[in-house]
């Protein structure tokens, strides 16, 4: 018999290590635009030629997101939302679990919105676990898409679309492709907002990439 | 609230990039298994749950291959008491419990003696023909952890 590893190291103490040396990407650096369907092919086109994964054509992906609050029993926090991905055309693949924070834009110095963001692969029957913890369910969409990478960076040109209840065809929700330029990176690696920055000015022409406040389209009216 | 509900993380020197949740909720088990992440998570919910912070208890020791087999002696502790030894026995090759049940009775008869159940484990008594995963490792981890929680002192089997 041979016995190896007589001390192995604890969950926790790597978590805490991990903690401690700041490698865990728990912030997410992120920009979004949206453009017509009209001009989507020419933004697809500008993208394969400026991105890393496009030797095997196009990556497609095509997501369900269901997203759940968590209120506090004594009211004092704000609800927790936790959002749960699956993908509709590999169904083997592992649940995403979702956690983000509230999203910090800064001030204009600061190139993208920066919030917190845990990205965690999931397997089992996470939606009843979700349910018996008393996570509600608040909406959901299903989205649709192109994946592209540049580096560290991920980029997404996709379309959300309504739940269809019954087997018709999903109706989507505007006119327009969402575009989403995000990194996910440890704390402190605020050089990468800087590269994004200038990866999105490479696509202005074709579309805009913003740090958009959620909270200021709130109040605007719907037309 | 309602009714109390359990929420149990588990994590195993084998497979260390997991996190095992199961939650007890009633007389249903939902479990999960995921990235180590979840960890974060978990402590992110804690200002909506109570955390019973004084109730970890690890199984630690050393772990010899022979052959096919893997032997894992492990002692188990509970805020530092010493609650007592568990013995896990993986034979490696087969992923059915009906089909090696009768070879790790033996070979822990070997280790043990006579005293070595009949039964299989309660947890495999429903799945003995299904396909052995790590969270089934998990369960017994869990049924053991359980009854030396409720013992004072040490557990003798």
């Amino acid at each position: 018999m041979s016995a190896a590893n007589l001390a192995p190291i604890t969950a926790t103490d790597s978590l805490s290590q991990a903690l401690k040396a700041n490698i865990i990407p728990n912030q997410e650096y992120l920009l979004q635009g949206s453009v017509l369907d009209s001009a989507v092919e020419v933004l697809l086109h500008r993208l394969r030629g400026l991105c890393d994964n496009v030797d095997a054509g196009t990556e497609t992906f095509d997501d369900q997101e269901v997203c759940f609050s968590l209120r506090d029993p004594n009211q004092q926090a704000a609800p927790l939302m936790l959002r749960v991905r699956k993908a509709l055309d590999a169904r083997d693949m592992p649940f995403q679990l979702r956690y983000i924070g509230q999203p910090d834009l800064g001030d204009k110095s600061r190139p993208t919105v920066v919030r917190s963001s845990l990205d965690i692969a999931c397997s089992g029957m996470l939606i009843e676990f979700l349910n018996e913890l008393g996570c509600r369910i608040e909406f959901e969409y299903s989205v649709k898409g192109y994946m592209f990478r540049k580096g560290r960076m991920k980029i997404t040109v996709s379309k959300v679309f309504k739940i269809s209840q019954s087997s018709m065809s999903p109706e989507p929700i505007s006119q327009s492709y969402l575009v989403e330029l995000s990194v996910l990176a440890p704390q402190g690696q605020d050089a990468i907002g800087e590269d994004m920055r200038a990866f999105a000015d490479q696509l202005r022409p074709l579309v805009q990439l913003d740090k958009i406040d959620y909270k200021r389209l709130g109040h605007m009216s719907v037309t | 609230m309602g009714t109390t509900k359990t929420v149990h993380i588990l994590h195993n020197s084998e497979q260390p990039a997991s996190v095992f949740s199961i939650l007890e909720s009633g007389t249903k088990n939902i479990h999960v298994i995921a990235d180590g992440l979840f960890d974060l998570l978990m402590m992110k919910l804690s200002q909506h749950y109570t955390s019973k912070k004084q109730t970890k208890i690890e199984s630690k020791g050393p772990r010899f291959e022979l052959g096919d087999f893997c032997v894992k002696l492990g002692s188990v502790t509970m805020n530092q008491n010493f609650k007592g030894i568990l013995i896990e026995v993986e034979y490696r090759p087969c992923v059915m419990a009906n089909a090696v049940w009768g070879l790790l009775r033996e070979f822990l008869q070997g280790l043990l003696g006579p005293t070595v159940p009949v039964q299989p484990p309660q947890h495999l008594m429903s799945r003995m023909n299904e396909i052995y995963t790590p969270i089934d490792t998990i369960y017994q981890y869990l049924e053991h952890f359980s009854a030396y929680r409720k013992v004072t002192g040490m557990r003798n089997n």
